[in-house]
């Protein structure tokens, strides 16, 4: 008799416990798949934020502002224009268990040179040595000043090192060991990945027990899972499917401005029209950005007048967009001596940005208007970009945020004239140069004094996009999410689009 | 017989090399994939590095002939977007592929020579013209159409059948299998019925119209003169001269299904080869792509080798020396 009991009494535990389990655990639909989990091997938001749930870095980003807080590490300094000093956080431990000390943040870095397994070559490269002081505190020398260097190590994640060398480098590339809020329980390709909480991470255990992600790429496939109760959300909620969730009463939707920028960046190449500042203007002028983000975003999406967006440092709050005037644009156009208009190619991607190629179709239909004859040149991602770093285009589409929350190395990179003993300019594909601009770049990178910077950037800001226009800004897009009311659960988007399941909870 | 198989075996040869050299001459449209391996904020300087670690600095014949070479020895490269090796990427996600190739395979064989034979007995009944129209919807609907409508009946308004995925699956050695679940075989049938819904008409069509035309041969004639009960006279005389048309377009679909079933995999976000083929080509992930496409044409040339053997069973008149 008391045996039974005992049996029931457990029994009764157990189904208890399995309800808690029950309630803490969620299923989620996401847009974009893992494409490994090798943490330094994808260097894309989509993939970064799976790494963020199994790994730290030395610093985080906390969501919903994206204010840089100490993880791995818990206090840094900047010594010099190179040295940087971190106190490294004590009694971390590992999945497996290993201690987190100093040696795995040098290997990790030192990693990250590694072409085979890692993207973040550049940020390796950068690194000149890396001195280990004691197990907790060490500095890491750049070989050049890196004004950002701080803001970005949110995503270079910590791995162990006992443990990443002891296994074979194919195991690496799929079964995460980190130190993070989850552990890692399964990854089916094409399926799910489950991950359970790590109840003795440093920061204090995840309210939410157990996390399923199902990545769904298909929208409609991803869209019908959450209304037949399959996902209780799911992320990139597509503009065609806004208005049916917004009418079903058991969906929520959740969102927020983007990060990212949507802008037309132009060349200036001497003797084209667009080497004319009126041309440019006209260009700028004829485009009716509002109709664009009523008719094209249906109302998904928000005006720019310049790239960077509020949080970054370099924005200038008072930049005003020049008004749609497609009267003042043909004038213009007449003043500048092409009366009759040209001919010009804008190419874009169409698998990339939220409705990227009907956007440049509607640019070309303003285009028209004032005389301009646009061809259209819309192709995949996987052709685009190596065009845009071959600097092969005169005027294309393009979107852009800055995980470093700075404009430093996003201008380097864009708006600097293609330099390639220097290393400038690698994604400016249209060749865009202009001496007054790169000179401020130059010039920002070597300052030391934080005020002084952000002044400098901003200052580059405003030259840019006022009297150069380097770029027309079209829009900032929305991140819309989709969640099921009966799932109870509280979720704040993050501005890097990341879905971090520690900062989620139940109502 | 042997000959016969010797000589397909070398053609079938000839054509994996020339499907491979194709592969490569279309690589070099597809755009470079050393700016996304580099990683967005690499250096030019970085970049060549990076090629010339994956050896992309060579030149296309060069690197062609190292392709073929190592394939030779088993060897497909890796993957550059998740940098283990492509052949295994691929034979990882070949169980899910298969199950639902042979599930839908089984579903149009069964019922597609059913329903034909049916058809064909009494061709102007209303029921069998009914048959009929929808096979002509079978046909002509675009997979993706019928897979959306059929999610939206199932999943979205009765909310009987997932939508997406496999389910539970079971690990039994290397397979991943999804028959062993209840919640696997659940996740089965509407990703097969999309799957099934072209070749079943297909096969329904094909079959009705031999049986019609066997059906009025003088034989047939003499067999129900003889007073065959009709099961005999349908089934054994008639049905078996229709299975040689039938068997070779059965053959050749379960090799298309298996290599081609990626829009059904898509939509129902199918763990299959499918799915990934596709994310491959928009990641440009080049040895996937290339080793996805030989193996594709691997399969169908064995099945059509499969089918000729088939014939010479099923007709002992057919002779390949």
């Amino acid at each position: 008799m008391k045996k039974t009991l005992s049996i029931l009494l457990a029994m009764a535990v157990l189904l208890l416990a399995g309800q808690v389990w029950a309630q803490s655990s969620i299923v989620v639909a996401q847009d974009d798949s893992p494409r490994m989990m090798n943490p330094h091997g994808d260097d894309s938001d989509a993939g970064l934020q799976y790494f963020a749930n199994f790994f730290d870095g030395l610093l985080q980003r906390k969501g919903p502002d994206g204010v840089l807080a100490p993880a791995l590490a818990v206090k840094w300094e900047r010594q010099d224009a190179l040295n940087w000093k971190f106190w490294l956080r004590k009694g971390v431990t590992f999945h497996n268990g290993n201690p987190f000390t100093a040696e795995d943040v040098k290997f990790t870095f030192e990693r990250l040179s590694n072409p085979e397994v890692s993207e973040f070559v550049n940020a390796g490269k950068s690194i000149d040595s890396i001195t280990i002081h004691d197990d907790y505190t060490l500095t890491i020398k750049t070989k050049e000043p890196i004004p950002w260097f701080i803001n970005n190590l949110h995503q270079t994640f910590i791995m162990d090192k006992e443990d990443t060398t002891a296994r074979d480098p194919g195991d690496v590339m799929v079964r995460p060991m980190g130190t993070g809020a989850y552990k890692f329980v399964e990854w089916v390709k094409g399926s799910y990945v489950k991950m359970e909480a790590n109840e003795n991470y440093w920061e204090g255990a995840p309210p939410i027990k157990n996390v399923e992600i199902r990545p769904i790429t298909e929208s409609s496939t991803r869209f019908a899972a959450l209304v037949s109760g399959q996902v209780g959300m799911l992320t990139g909620v597509p503009v065609e499917l806004y208005d049916q969730i917004k009418k079903n009463n058991q969906l929520e939707i959740v969102s927020r401005p983007a990060r990212r920028s949507i802008f037309l960046a132009l060349a200036n190449t001497p003797g084209t029209p667009m080497a004319d500042m009126r041309v440019r203007q006209a260009i700028y002028m004829a485009i009716n950005e509002d109709e664009i983000i009523e008719k094209v975003m249906r109302g998904q999406a928000s005006p720019a007048a310049q790239i960077p967006d509020q949080p970054t440092i370099g924005y200038v709050a008072d930049l005003k967009r020049l008004p749609y005037n497609p009267d003042k644009a043909k004038q213009l156009l007449k003043e500048a001596g092409y009366e009759k208009g040209f001919a010009i190619t804008l190419s874009g991607p169409n698998d990339r940005y939220i409705q990227d190629a009907k956007i440049i179709e509607a640019v070309a239909k303003y285009l028209a208007k004032i005389g301009i004859t646009v061809t259209l040149d819309a192709k995949p991602k996987s052709i685009f970009f190596p065009e845009v770093n071959q600097g092969k285009l005169a005027f294309y589409l393009i979107g852009w945020f800055d995980g470093t929350f700075d404009m430093g190395r996003t201008y380097a990179k864009l708006a600097h004239s293609r330099d390639k003993e220097r290393g400038f300019g690698e994604l400016n594909g249209a060749g865009y140069s202009d001496s007054a601009i790169d000179g401020l770049i130059e010039s920002t990178a070597v300052m030391l004094d934080a005020k002084a910077r952000e002044k400098a950037l901003q200052d580059l800001n405003k030259m840019a996009m006022v009297d150069k226009i380097i770029w027309i800004p079209l829009h900032y897009q929305m991140d819309v999410y989709a969640v099921r009311k009966d799932s109870k659960l509280a979720f704040q988007p993050r501005p890097d689009r990341w879905m971090v399941y520690k900062e989620l909870s139940l109502k | 017989m042997l000959t016969y198989i010797t000589r397909r075996f070398l053609q079938g040869i000839a054509v994996l090399l020339a499907v491979s050299m194709i592969c490569f001459f279309i690589f070099q449209f597809m755009g470079d994939p050393v700016v996304r391996m580099a990683g967005l904020y690499a250096t030019f300087e970085e970049q060549a590095e990076v090629r010339r670690v994956f050896g992309l600095d060579r030149p296309i014949h060069e690197r062609y002939v190292r392709f073929v070479w190592n394939a030779l020895q088993g060897n497909f490269g890796k993957s550059y977007v998740s940098r283990v090796p492509a052949l295994n990427l691929i034979l990882e996600r070949f169980p899910a592929t298969f199950e639902l190739a042979v599930c839908a395979l089984c579903i149009a064989f069964t019922s597609g020579l059913g329903l034909g034979v049916l058809v064909s007995l009494k061709p102007y009944a209303l029921r069998n013209r009914f048959i009929m129209a929808l096979s002509l919807g079978g046909i002509s609907l675009p997979t993706f159409l019928t897979g959306i409508l059929l999610i939206m009946i199932f999943s979205v308004f009765w909310n009987i059948l997932p939508s997406f995925g496999r389910g539970d699956a079971v690990q039994l050695g290397f397979w991943r299998t999804g028959l062993l679940t209840q919640d696997g075989l659940k996740h089965l049938i509407l990703p097969s019925l999309t799957l099934a819904s072209y070749q079943l008409a297909v096969l329904l069509r094909l079959t009705r119209a031999g049986m019609r035309e066997v059906l009025t041969q003088e034989y047939i004639k003499t067999a129900w003169a003889k007073g065959l009960p009709p099961r005999i006279v349908v089934l054994k005389h008639a049905l078996r001269n229709v299975m040689i048309p039938v068997v070779t377009i059965t053959g050749l679909q379960f090799g298309e299904l298996l290599a081609f079933s990626i829009v059904t995999e898509t939509i129902y976000q199918w763990p299959g080869m499918g799915n990934l083929l596709l994310t491959s080509i928009y990641e440009n992930d080049q040895p996937v792509i290339v080793t996805y496409i030989m193996l594709a044409a691997a399969i169908i040339i064995t099945l059509n080798m499969v089918v000729d053997i088939l014939y010479a069973l099923l007709n002992p008149k057919i002779r390949y020396d």
